[in-house]
C-alpha cells in the first residue's frame, strides 16, 4: 500500500511537472535524463543485479539507433518498426558476443575487456563504413516519428512537451520491465549468479543461459533507448558507442545506486544535470566524471540511493528497539 | 543400480587424487565413504556431482553416462551436492537461499511455461508451492531462528545445515554430502541424522563422506574406504571399520576422536 502511493505521487510529479517547469532547457536536460536513465537502467540489470561488468551497452545503443534510422531510410518502415529491427539485430549481436565471452567463462576485469574490444569493433565500422554511416559527421534526422494516440490518430512526435511524455513512459516502461524481471525466479538466478555462481551452478542453475539472458535483455532495452535518443536529438555520430558512453553509463549507475532497479535514474539526472550547472568544457566533462566516480567509489559505495536508504534505515532500528 | 562408478581416475597434475575406484549405488540406500583428509574423499564426490571432469573412467546415473556434463544438467538430473566449507550467497537470507535453490523446483512444475510467469506476480501457483516447501525445510532443518538473517549472521553449524536445506529444495534423488557433520556440536549432529534419517525413509539415496567414524557408522547401510585414493574396502560398516587395512591405513589415530 504504501508502496503504491509512493508510486502515485512519482507518477503525479511527473505528469504535472511540465506544468510547474517553463523553461525549455530545464525539460531537454529532463527528457536526456529520461533517455539516459533507461540507458542506466537496463545496464544495471548486467551490472548491478548479475555482476558482469558489459562495455558492449553503448554499443548496443548505438547500433539501436543507427539500426532504426537505416531501417526507415532503407525500408521504408515507421520509427517503430524499425526500432523493433534495430532491437532484433541487437538482440542477434549480443548472442553472439555473449555466448562467446560466457562460453570461455570471462568474468569481471576479462568480459569487460573483450566486451570492450567487440563494442570498438562495432565503433570502427560504423566509423568507416562512410556510404551508409556518413563516418565522422554523423546523420542529420529530418524525420520525426509518429504515434498514435486514441481520438486524435497519427500524430508527429514533435516539441518538447510531447518527447516529455513519450521519454517518461518509456523510462517507466523500462524500470517496470526490469523490476518485474529482478524480482520474479529469473532475477533470483541473476543473484545467485552475482553472488556465487559456482554455488548456483550446483543447485541446478544454467548460468550460461541467465548470463546470456540478461545480457541480451539488458542490450535490446539499450537498442531500443538509441531509436528514441537519437530521433530525440535529431542526430547520430560514432560517439554514440564510444568508450567514454560506456563510462558516462557506469558512472551515472554507481552514482545512482546499484542495488534498486530505479537508482540509477538519478545518477542519470545528477551527470545530464551537472554540465549545465556548471559551465564546462567537453576535456573537464571527463575530469568531473572521473572525479564523481574516484568519490562515490570510495565513500558511497551503494550510490545516493544507498545512502539515503541507509539513513532512513539508520533510524528504523531505534524505534524497532524502542518497542521490543 | 542407481549410480555406477567405473574405474574412475583423476589427476591433478603430478598428483593422482581418486585412483581407479569402482562400486556402485543402490536406489534407497545410505553410502558412507570414510577416509581421512586428503584421501581423496572430496574429489570422488565432486566427480560425481561433475565439479570436474574426470581423467578416466565412466560414472553411469540410471543407466546413462554422465562423465563430462556440468554441475547444473547433473543437478536437474537428481544429482546433488553440498559443501564441505558452506558456500553461500552472503547478503542473502536463509530464506532467500531456499528459494534460490528452488529453481529446478519450477522448473520441473513449469518447463518453458515459466518464462510466461516472469511478469506476473511470484509465479502463480508454483511460486506459492516453492516459498511452502522453503518454509517446510527451514522447520525441517531447525533453521527458524536464521530464516529471515543475512547469511552473514549465521551461525557455523547454520551455514551447514542451510547447505543440506538449499540441496533438499533441488529435489535430489541422490544426494552427495561432504563432511556434514563436521564443525559441528552434538545437538546439531543430533538433528542432522534424524533429517537424513527422514530423507532415506521418504525414498532419498544419499551418499556421505565424513571422518567422523561414529556418526557415519551409525547411519550408513553401507560403507567404503579410501587410501591414497585408491578403494581399499567395502561391506558393511562394522566390517569396513574392522578392516586390517583400514585400521592400519588411518583409523589407528582417528579412532579415539569418534
Amino acid at each position: 500500500m504504501k508502496r503504491l502511493l509512493q508510486l502515485a505521487a512519482v507518477a503525479g510529479i511527473v505528469l504535472v511537472l511540465p506544468l510547474a517547469v517553463k523553461s525549455d532547457t530545464a525539460m531537454t536536460i529532463i527528457i536526456f535524463s529520461f533517455l539516459l536513465g533507461m540507458l542506466a537502467v537496463s545496464f544495471n540489470l548486467v551490472f548491478g543485479f548479475t555482476g558482469q561488468l558489459s562495455m558492449f551497452h553503448a554499443a548496443a545503443f548505438g547500433i539501436g539507433a543507427y539500426a532504426t534510422h537505416l531501417a526507415m531510410a532503407y525500408w521504408k518502415v515507421s520509427f517503430w518498426e524499425g526500432m523493433v529491427l534495430a532491437a532484433a539485430l541487437v538482440a542477434a549481436l549480443s548472442v553472439v558476443v555473449g555466448a562467446i565471452c560466457f562460453r570461455f567463462r570471462l568474468r569481471e576485469f576479462y568480459f569487460a575487456v573483450v566486451t570492450l574490444a567487440f563494442s570498438e569493433v562495432v565503433r570502427l565500422v560504423v566509423l568507416n563504413w562512410n556510404d551508409v554511416t556518413n563516418g565522422t559527421l554523423g546523420i542529420n534526422l529530418q524525420v520525426k516519428p509518429t504515434l498514435w494516440l486514441p481520438g486524435q490518430g497519427l500524430v508527429k512526435i514533435d516539441g518538447t512537451l510531447m518527447w516529455y511524455y513519450v521519454s517518461a513512459a518509456a523510462l517507466a516502461l523500462t524500470v517496470l520491465v526490469a523490476w518485474r524481471l529482478v524480482h520474479s525466479w529469473m532475477g533470483r538466478c541473476f543473484a545467485a549468479i552475482r553472488l556465487n555462481d559456482e554455488l548456483g551452478d550446483v543447485l541446478g542453475i544454467n548460468v550460461f543461459r541467465y548470463k546470456l539472458a540478461v545480457f541480451v535483455i539488458a542490450n535490446v532495452i539499450a537498442a531500443c533507448t538509441g531509436g528514441l535518443y537519437a530521433f530525440y536529438l535529431g542526430f547520430i555520430e560514432p560517439g554514440f558507442l564510444s568508450i567514454d558512453q560506456s563510462l558516462a553509463i557506469v558512472a551515472m549507475v554507481l552514482l545512482g545506486g546499484r542495488g534498486a532497479v530505479a537508482a540509477p535514474v538519478i545518477g542519470a539526472f545528477v551527470l545530464t544535470a551537472l554540465p549545465h550547472l556548471i559551465h564546462f568544457g567537453a576535456e573537464m566533462r571527463s575530469i568531473v566524471y572521473g572525479g564523481i566516480l574516484i568519490l562515490t567509489i570510495l565513500l558511497m559505495q551503494q550510490g545516493i540511493y544507498g545512502a539515503f536508504a541507509r539513513l532512513l534505515r539508520r533510524r528504523a532500528p531505534m524505534r524497532e528497539n524502542h518497542a521490543a | 543400480m542407481l549410480l555406477e562408478v567405473g574405474n574412475l581416475t583423476k589427476r591433478f597434475g603430478g598428483l593422482t587424487a581418486v585412483a581407479d575406484v569402482s562400486f556402485g549405488i543402490e536406489r534407497g540406500e545410505i553410502v558412507g565413504v570414510f577416509g581421512p583428509n586428503g584421501s581423496g574423499k572430496t574429489t570422488l564426490l565432486n566427480l560425481i556431482a561433475s565439479i570436474y571432469p574426470p581423467s578416466s573412467g565412466r560414472i553411469v546415473w540410471n543407466g546413462t553416462e554422465i562423465q563430462g556434463r556440468k554441475p547444473h544438467e547433473n543437478a536437474a538430473a537428481g544429482v546433488v551436492k553440498t559443501f564441505q566449507n558452506p558456500q553461500l550467497f552472503i547478503e542473502l537470507t536463509a530464506f532467500e537461499h531456499l528459494l534460490i535453490a528452488g529453481h529446478l523446483m519450477l522448473k520441473r512444475r513449469l518447463g518453458w511455461r515459466r518464462v510466461a510467469t516472469l511478469f506476473k506476480r511470484d509465479a502463480g501457483n508454483a511460486g506459492a508451492d516453492l516459498e511452502r516447501r522453503a518454509r517446510e525445510l527451514i522447520r525441517l532443518c531447525r533453521l527458524q531462528d536464521a530464516s529471515d538473517e543475512p547469511a552473514a549472521n549465521l551461525s557455523y553449524g547454520e551455514e551447514k545445515m542451510l547447505g543440506v536445506a538449499m540441496a533438499l529444495m533441488c529435489e535430489p534423488q541422490l544426494l552427495l554430502l561432504d563432511e556434514p557433520a563436521s564443525g559441528l556440536g552434538v545437538t546439531e549432529i543430533e538433528n542432522l541424522e534424524g533429517v537424513l534419517r527422514d530423507l532415506r525413509a521418504a525414498g532419498t539415496t544419499l551418499c556421505i563422506i565424513d571422518h567422523k567414524v561414529g556418526f557415519l557408522g551409525r547411519l550408513a547401510d553401507r560403507a567404503i574406504s579410501l587410501h591414497h585414493g585408491k578403494k581399499i574396502a567395502e561391506g558393511t560398516p562394522e566390517a569396513v571399520l574392522r578392516d586390517p587395512n583400514v585400521i592400519r591405513a588411518y583409523l589407528g589415530q582417528h579412532h579415539e576422536h569418534a
